[in-house]
């Protein structure tokens, strides 16, 4: 067993390793977007738990890519995906709460004018 | 291999996502799903160009998620005040 097949497996392994963490913060995401009882906890579940986690799972595809220029787009990839997740998490959160949204749980309300103590559709 | 693993497991919350798309009660709450599922899509993409060594699935993955960015703008825009070319107003009428 030659340097290059030992270098080539420690490569994978450490591939499946991140990709694996990155798997297992989306599925968080995910199941907090489907089991939160109101818009701005899943807006925290989906866009903490889950922009982390597709950032994760695309470095750990850039370390199993096959060559630099694959690895190189994944790598930009990721800086797309950590610069676009927490702008539209902003806006989704904004929007909502000027349109009158308040959260459901906790003592305070938003203040906005119409703003109602329940979660229903604007 | 990992890059079937990584598609897999983002099918798996990208079906996730779509339960909440169609049962969410309020348009921001679909608008949230949906942002996730086009995400989750652009990984998707992602790995089947590392599965298959072509460079041209990332390209249009890139592409996915911008374009996401300008339609979650668009969209958000929309639901505030319900008309795609909102009315100026004066500054000294305000």
């Amino acid at each position: 067993m030659d340097l290059g097949a030992v270098a080539e497996l420690v490569r994978l392994g450490l591939s499946g390793l991140v990709i694996a963490v990155g798997l297992l913060l989306i599925a968080g995401g995910a199941l907090g977007l489907l089991r939160f009882p109101d818009l701005y906890t899943r807006l925290h579940a989906a866009n903490v738990a889950d922009v982390v986690g597709s950032v994760v799972v695309v470095i750990g595809l850039a370390i199993a890519a096959p060559d630099w220029s694959t690895a190189a787009r994944l790598l930009l990839l990721a800086g797309v995906l950590i610069a676009a997740g927490p702008t539209l998490t902003h806006l989704v959160a904004q929007a909502a709460h000027a349109a009158g949204l308040a959260p459901i749980s906790g003592q305070y309300a938003a203040p906005r004018p119409g703003a109602t103590r329940t979660s229903s559709a604007p | 291999m990992t890059a079937l693993a990584a598609a897999i497991g983002a099918g798996i919350a990208l079906l996730l996502c779509a339960v909440r798309l169609f049962a969410g009660p309020t348009l921001y709450d679909r608008t949230l799903a949906a942002n996730g599922m086009i995400i989750k899509l652009a990984i998707i993409i992602a790995a089947a160009g590392v599965m298959t060594t072509r460079a041209e699935y990332l390209d249009a993955a890139l592409a996915f998620v911008l374009a996401c960015v300008v339609v979650n703008v668009a969209v958000l825009k929309f639901f505030r005040s319900r008309t795609l070319q909102a009315p100026l107003a004066r500054a000294e009428d305000v």
